[in-house]
């Protein structure tokens, strides 16, 4: 009973430091944000983090899984077998929404982070694009958009948003650069992939 | 919800289930045509070619982050901490 009681805290402490740890890593990024200001925002002893994660990069792990754990389950719940691409594109951003500082710096600082943490990151984009690759299947075979190979499809969609994030000073001095222009930005590209007269509006 | 032991796919309807056998811990793309399970090779092929297929990726690059997946997997553990040695 006691140990279940332990567990459960030990359980609930890791979550806070993974919730801790993606504000602050949105916020001061994530290669340069130490671990002494993660305990300090998260109000816990500095040892704490590493009985929780023996190594830093632990920490970091996590923090990614946990996002795309979210973002997947956001999907599954917002989409199914039968959505159609734009709602899947909507369902993306609005995941992304909710993460945006951290997945800013994410993609920003990819390049940096050590090998596991870049290969959970392609894992996180991989359950997106098979949510898009169904629905733009399923839609190029009904002649409602263009031919274009899945990963173009993809990339496409993804170096439009990421362009916007990674440049976000640029376009929205403060607030969600996504909030402000996820209607532009999905107008356009579904306008770009569309079939000519069966272009729908985006609402 | 069950989740594929082999690729980590939430199975929602019967469909999605091997053969749709709900009773099975697979999911149809892991299944070989006779129903039975693949292969670590086999998946690692497919799981590679698909992050290929869907992001663009050099094959070195997917076939990195399909191995880092599958070490996650039920159905891998083992294998991969021997392909790993």
């Amino acid at each position: 009973m006691l140990e279940t009681k332990r567990q459960k805290q030990k359980q609930l402490t890791r979550s806070h430091l993974i919730e801790i740890a993606i504000k602050q890593f949105g916020e001061t990024g994530i290669t340069t944000t130490r671990t002494t200001d993660i305990a300090k925002a998260a109000n816990v002893a500095h040892g704490t983090i590493f009985l929780h994660f023996p190594k830093q990069e632990d920490l970091l792990v996590a923090v990614i899984e946990e996002f795309g754990n979210r973002i997947a389950k956001r999907l599954q719940e917002l989409v199914d077998s039968n959505s159609s691409l734009l709602e899947v594109l909507k369902a993306h951003i609005a995941g992304l929404i909710e993460f945006e500082p951290f997945y800013t710096r994410l993609i920003i600082e990819r390049r940096l982070l050590p090998a596991m943490a870049r290969d959970t990151y392609i894992m996180i984009q991989s359950t997106i694009s098979i949510h898009i690759a169904i629905a733009a299947e399923k839609e190029i075979k009904l002649g409602i958009i263009r031919e274009i190979p899945m990963h173009l499809l993809f990339n496409t969609w993804i170096g439009l948003i990421h362009y916007y994030l990674t440049n976000g000073d640029l376009f929205c001095s403060s607030g969600s650069i996504l909030k402000k222009y996820c209607h532009e930005l999905l107008q356009h590209y579904i306008k770009l992939i569309t079939i000519g007269p069966k272009y729908k509006e985006v609402d | 919800m069950k989740q594929c032991i082999a690729c980590g796919m939430p199975m929602k309807n019967p469909e999605d289930f091997a053969m749709g056998d709900t009773r099975k811990d697979y999911c149809r793309y892991c299944c070989r045509p006779d129903g039975t399970m693949q292969s670590y090779e086999e998946k690692l092929i497919s799981l590679t070619n698909f992050i290929v297929k869907t992001q663009g990726l050099e094959e070195r690059a997917a076939s990195s982050a399909a191995k880092s997946m599958m070490v996650k997997l039920p159905a891998w553990k083992t294998e991969s901490s021997i392909s790993n040695n």
